[in-house]
């Protein structure tokens, strides 16, 4: 198991109702969860939960072992070995690509840098793009280097919030496709938000269909869509 | 809630700090109100039974007025730029916000210098066309006088925003208006006006703020009024316990005038609707109604900065060799150093503050930012003395510290130059905050969430991400400190230290002593500097905004 939560509540402050209510799940090494709910249902919180943007009132989350969040303990984000890829990627405009993605590669080794930077660049398909600025891109390509950048310090599990909310209809199908077979072949553990069921079909090994703030079922994509 | 939850959520540096810097620039407004109600003395009585009604009534009666023809003024410049085609439109349009780059204080002793009996006005009457006219009719030292300065100079206040607005609305509301048979007076009072409500009101109290902050026209006019009372009871009767309750009544005038604004104004905000409206276009007039139009724009921009600065540009060719000097050369580094200073401090403590309210939901964030942007309501000699008895309190009890450690020379924090510093940033933080503040809620948190979950701790983050990414911001607001104290005057004449000047005491101090064409050379680098902010405002912060 490389995560879990068990049985967390949240709310916002000035908020009366609960926006997670009693939440439990856990994820294999290398899965590929979606998080599937109308907007509203408490996604993007379930997120920044386990990211560390925001800090529950009770429960526990561990990931690859480590108690990130139970009574005692609370790890900050930058500490978490959590990746995440905003809806809005949230590149940094002052940067160039390559100062992007070698950002978040501070534990590594200088000379490792650009190692590691022409490894995640071929990954995702971006080479002689490393010195273009955020803006220079198109919105399919913004896109990819938030998923280097996301990949680049190996983090345990990498979290997207409705990804291709951004993108237009035919690059956001080929994309999705694109992103499986990238994130497979490097065996990433990740979480997809979305409230699109054709998404979820697409990209998931399992779905957790949500209702106000808390999981409704869970199962096989074939099993929760049909 | 749990104690040790709360702590670990909302104690962090950033919040430690901004907390800290919060109560040292309450601390003025603070000292002044727990003296307040101290035993009155002796002078209080007497200044209460004789004196301060008269004072009161002058406040009153100058900011009343001075309102309300700087709403007439403003609203109508606005609205004939916006609505209505004449020569020279797009020059004007910028052109009137011009006469707030003269400080009202200048503005007052230029005008009393071409209007004297000496001045440029009579002289050419008695030289060119013999006549002699009754002095009295160019005595402008007075209530009324005071009055046409500070509507002349301020007016801009109301324009600039009022224009703002009418230029965001749609032009389907006007043309209603006119098919409805509205005649153009009718159109201007019972559409234009109501319409622009909140952006007058918003204009005005601007307007009124920097009335009731004034000390140099009031002064040099000889007009009774309570801050020039605060100024007499502290350096004419060295009677701290009268200044602290004028200040304290000050003050208190203040807040009204910003309830008052609270109500009138009602919950609208100023609407800056999203929707993509036509915009309205200017009408052509028939040639009188050109020709009479142009004539009061003309006016106005003639009376508000043409006159001033022809006039001042004059004296200043006159006067500049004997001026210019080592000591004039030493009075502008002062400027430039006390400004310079303030104003790296101000934009440290806005984005300290600034990066705190945007990261924090805590309870106390919002009363953090009020408190922030309250100083520029308050008048500079309020601050003033609020700094005063602050440092004077500070000496008594470091002089017991002293005492105990046998030190024989200690620093007189009263005295030196850091008490018109802290001063200075606790008058102006609000101009650097501003900003600050409007820079990071365009870039909201997303950036400094990436940053963190790339393993960036919150300090690191702010100094590779979020600062990089409001850099602009910060170099307009650190711009409008730096101008803005430069040209201050009623809290640097309370403080400066013995013997230190800035280009504005100065050329208060030449005014003052009748010589008014030395004012000029220092009165026209304030002048220049200013216009130069007007720039930046515009520049900087209007493309910030977008
Ligand atoms: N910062 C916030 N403050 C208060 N309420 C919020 C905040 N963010 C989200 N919410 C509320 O929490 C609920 C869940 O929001 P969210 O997790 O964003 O839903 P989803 O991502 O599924 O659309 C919604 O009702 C939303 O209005
Ligand atoms: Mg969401």
């Amino acid at each position: 198991m490389i995560m879990q939560l068990h049985d967390v509540t949240f709310s916002y402050r000035n908020t009366k109702e609960k926006t997670i209510q009693h939440l439990s799940m856990e994820m294999e090494k290398g899965e590929i969860l979606t998080i599937l709910g109308q907007s509203g249902s408490g996604k993007s919180t379930v997120l920044r939960l386990i990211a560390g943007l925001e800090v529950p009132e009770a429960g526990m989350i561990t990931i690859n072992g480590s108690t990130m969040f139970d009574q005692k303990t609370f790890v900050q984000p930058e500490n978490r070995g959590v990746g995440m890829v905003f809806q809005d990627y949230a590149l940094f405009p002052h940067m160039t690509v390559a100062g992007n993605i070698k950002f978040g590669l501070k534990k590594m080794k200088r000379a490792e840098h650009d190692e590691r930077l022409a490894s995640v660049i071929e990954l995702v398909g971006l080479k002689g793009f490393e010195k273009r600025y955020p803006h220079e891109l198109s919105g399919g390509q913004q896109q990819r280097v938030a998923l280097a950048r996301a990949m680049a310090p190996n983090p345990s599990i990498i979290l997207f919030d409705e990804p291709f909310s951004n993108l237009d209809a035919d690059l956001q199908i080929k994309i999705r496709d694109e992103l499986r077979t990238i994130l497979k072949k490097a065996g990433i553990t990740s979480i997809f938000v979305t409230h699109d069921q054709a998404d979820a079909r697409a990209i998931a090994d399992r779905v957790i269909l949500m209702e106000n703030g808390h999981i409704l079922k869970t199962g096989t994509p074939d099993l929760i869509l049909c | 809630m749990n104690v040790i939850r709360f702590i670990r959520l909302h104690v962090n540096s950033w919040s430690i700090m901004s907390i800290i810097f919060t109560l040292l620039i309450l601390s003025p407004a603070l000292s002044i109100f727990f003296q307040i109600f101290e035993k009155p003395n002796e002078n209080w009585a007497h200044i209460q039974e004789f004196l301060l009604k008269n004072y009161i009534q002058n406040t009153l009666m100058i900011v009343f007025f001075t309102g309300l023809f700087s709403i007439l003024i403003g609203v109508s410049l606005a609205w004939f730029v916006t609505a209505y085609r004449f020569p020279l439109r797009r020059f004007f349009k910028w052109g009137l916000i011009l006469p707030l780059a003269i400080p009202p204080y200048i503005g007052a002793y230029t005008y009393h210098g071409i209007v004297n009996y000496t001045g440029v006005l009579q002289s050419t009457l008695r030289n060119e066309f013999n006549i002699t006219a009754n002095p009295a009719y160019f005595d402008i030292m007075n209530i009324p006088g005071a009055i046409f300065i500070f509507t002349i100079f301020l007016y801009p206040y109301v324009y600039i925003i009022t224009r703002a607005y009418l230029e965001q609305q749609s032009a389907s509301l006007i043309e209603n208006a006119r098919l409805l048979g509205s005649g153009p007076l009718e159109l201007f009072f019972r559409v234009i006006m109501p319409i622009s409500r909140t952006a007058i009101i918003g204009g005005a109290s601007l307007v009124i703020l920097e009335v009731l902050n004034d000390y140099g026209v009031v002064s040099y006019f000889g007009i009774q009024v309570i801050t020039t009372a605060i100024f007499q009871a502290w350096f004419g009767m060295s009677d701290v316990a009268s200044a602290i309750k004028l200040a304290g009544m000050l003050m208190a005038i203040v807040f009204l005038i910003l309830f008052l604004e609270k109500v009138l104004r009602g919950r609208k905000q100023y609407s800056y609707s999203n929707a993509k409206v036509r915009p309205l276009e200017p009408i052509s007039l028939s040639r009188e109604k050109t020709i009479l139009l142009f004539g009061y724009v003309m006016f106005i921009f003639t009376a508000g900065f043409l006159i001033p600065f022809v006039q001042l540009f004059q004296w200043m060719m006159m006067t500049y060799e004997k001026v210019v000097s080592p000591d004039f050369l030493q009075l502008i580094f002062n400027s430039v150093y006390v400004s310079l200073i303030s104003a790296f401090i101000i934009m440290i403590i806005a984005l300290v503050i600034g990066n705190f309210i945007r990261l924090s939901d805590s309870p106390w964030s919002k009363a953090v930012s009020r408190v922030t942007v309250l100083g520029y309501s308050i008048p500079g000699a309020v601050i003033a003395i609020g700094v005063l008895t602050f440092f004077l309190w500070l000496d008594r009890h470091l002089n017991t510290v002293y005492t105990a450690l046998g030190i024989d020379a200690p620093i007189i924090l009263s005295l030196g130059l850091g008490m018109l510093i802290f001063a200075y940033v606790s008058r102006f933080l609000a101009i650097g905050f501003n900003p600050v503040d409007a820079g990071f809620d365009k870039i909201g948190r997303s950036f400094t969430e990436a940053s963190r979950l790339l393993g960036t701790s919150l300090m690191r983050t702010f100094f590779k991400v979020d600062l990089p990414m409001i850099r602009g911001a910060v170099f307009g607001g650190f711009t409008l400190v730096f101008i803005e104290v430069m040209k201050e005057l009623p809290l640097t004449l309370l403080l400066q230290p013995f013997n230190f000047y800035t280009l504005s005491t100065k050329a208060f101090q030449y005014a003052n002593d009748e010589a008014v064409h030395e004012a000029a050379l220092a009165s026209m680098l304030i002048i220049l500097i200013s216009g130069l902010s007007i720039f930046v405002f515009h520049a900087v912060l209007e493309k910030e905004k977008k």
